[in-house]
């Protein structure tokens, strides 16, 4: 077992060491650093970044600070998924009253709400937790949704049969059961939250990992732009380890 | 069974699902502590009469009384036991033994001790802490037991608990089903459509018709525990309720 984990990360680092060799050789045969700098260049770049500040901050604050606003919106978008999801699945009417709009708003992409969001949110970080949000609570209601809907009929009658009450019913199984659909929807949603971070943080900013490939574009440099793009690529991999971790320790249970 | 008190009533039960004739005007009565097995056909009803009996369906008309009073779950301290694994997939053997002292608000320590005891007369006091995903068939179908029984409940129903099982594990868990009765002097329905395990378990057994369901015919199986299933009186009540069984 161990000596297969041990082979399991060995493969993942050589094709993150390929995929660099690859670009590496790529970016030399095309020559053009505006065009494609060398993966060299931006890992270098990425890792200086931490001690030079671009902008205002060093890599390492724009991070925080993305990370903030990413924090509030996925609580926010955590509250209200949950609730609507267990509403939805739970109560027909509440389902007959919510579902249709939420199918409604659900395909409406998180960029396509960045105007509306400066105009109702102004442009501080509240219209940033607004983008965020939406990119992030569909799933966790839609997850929600279905986990409440799949409760197993039988656990719900052997309660019944213990003399539950609707309410012992719902906080006792219904609840429960649907904790691993939930954590499902807060994986996906803690990574698209994280990847609307861009968006949201073209809504003026002069700080996070969204506004650098910003001013990375506005001001035509390249690098900037990589390197604000490994940032987010390294920290969404990151948190979604850290979901994944969080969810194995709650749900060993659920650990075939 | 006439000797003993009466536990359940039933009178001119009938369910009808839309015009389908489910159960038709069925009447008989449960002694207390008795342990009644219920036979029938495929497919004649068996979960429905039981879904009846503790409401799950509301009947279409009829009573069933329950030591004199018309059935109520929270009231009557009824335990179901199903064919398929209810245990539920996020609370260990203990929390499971334990759910239904929480739900009735049994105090800790009281629940505590009941829990423990009951984990240790079906044998699963090494597992406590063990989630039902590390357990096999037989060790679910013993917290289920467990749970049902820790209850004290005043009447426990049985729905082919066993059917899933394979024939060794199956006799085993029968044993401690009239060993934990025989304990508790629980009052148990037991349907099934395997009649030697009807004669090996029931004091009297009930056999229903096809649908729409009635009461065909009660055999009283008047033999000690533990039975052997190779006796003579045995393979000759056997016989009498297959033959009574036959529909064709």
């Amino acid at each position: 077992m161990k000596s297969e984990k041990k082979k399991n990360i060995i493969a993942t680092l050589l094709t993150i060491a390929g995929f660099l060799l690859v670009w590496q050789l790529v970016s030399m045969a095309v020559d053009n650093a505006a065009f494609l700098p060398k993966a060299s260049v931006i890992v270098l770049e990425f890792f200086k970044t931490f001690v030079n500040p671009v902008g205002k901050y060093t890599m390492t604050m724009h991070i925080l600070i993305s990370l903030y606003r990413v924090g509030v919106a996925f609580i926010l978008a955590t509250l209200v998924g949950i609730m609507m999801g267990v509403g939805m699945g739970y109560s027909k009417l509440v389902e007959a009253i919510l579902y249709p709009l939420f199918e409604i708003i659900r395909p409406i992409p998180p960029l396509a709400w960045i105007p509306m969001s400066i105009l109702w949110f102004g442009l501080g970080d509240a219209s940033k937790f607004f983008i965020i949000f939406l990119g992030s609570f569909s799933f966790i209601t839609l997850n929600t949704y279905d986990g409440t809907k799949n409760v197993d009929r039988e656990l719900i009658g052997a309660a019944r049969m213990l003399g539950a009450s609707e309410r012992q019913v719902f906080f006792k199984v219904v609840l429960p059961s649907s904790v691993p659909y939930i954590f499902a929807g807060l994986q996906i949603a803690v990574t698209a939250g994280w990847s609307s971070v861009v968006g949201a943080e073209m809504v003026r900013s002069d700080e996070g990992v969204g506004w650098l490939i910003v001013m990375g574009m506005n001001k035509g440099n390249t690098i900037q732009i990589m390197v604000g793009m490994l940032a987010i690529g390294i920290i969404g991999f990151l948190l979604a380890q850290l979901t994944t971790l969080v969810e194995r320790r709650l749900l060993a249970w659920n650990d075939q | 069974m006439s000797d003993k008190e009466t536990k359940v009533k039933v009178t001119n039960l009938t369910k009808k699902f839309g015009d389908l004739l489910v159960l038709d005007d069925i009447s008989f009565d449960v002694g207390k502590g008795e342990f009644l097995c219920i036979v029938g056909p495929t497919g004649c009803g068996k979960t429905t009469f039981l879904n009846s009996i503790t409401h799950l369906y509301e009947p279409t008309s009829g009573h069933i009384l329950i030591d004199g009073k018309e059935v109520n779950l929270k009231e009557h301290n009824i335990s179901y036991i199903f064919q398929e694994n209810s245990t539920m997939p996020w609370l260990t053997v203990e929390e499971n033994v334990r759910f239904g002292l929480d739900i009735k608000s049994i105090p800790r320590e009281e629940a505590t001790n009941r829990v423990s005891e009951y984990l240790k007369i079906v044998g699963l006091e090494k597992y406590k802490n063990y989630y039902p995903n590390q357990l096999s068939a037989s060790m679910l179908q013993r917290v289920v037991i467990a749970r049902a029984f820790v209850t004290e409940p005043d009447l426990l129903l049985m729905d082919e608990p066993y059917g899933q099982l394979d024939i060794e594990l199956r006799f085993k868990l029968e044993d401690e089903l009239l060993e934990l009765q025989r304990r508790t002097g629980t009052t148990v329905i037991f349907i099934t459509h395997n009649i030697e395990e009807a004669v090996y378990l029931g004091e009297r057994i009930l056999i229903l018709t096809n649908k729409p369901t009635k009461i065909k015919s009660s055999v009283f199986v008047d033999m000690q525990h533990p039975r052997n299933i190779a006796d003579e009186e045995f393979v000759e009540i056997r016989n009498k309720v297959t033959d009574l069984i036959k529909w064709w």
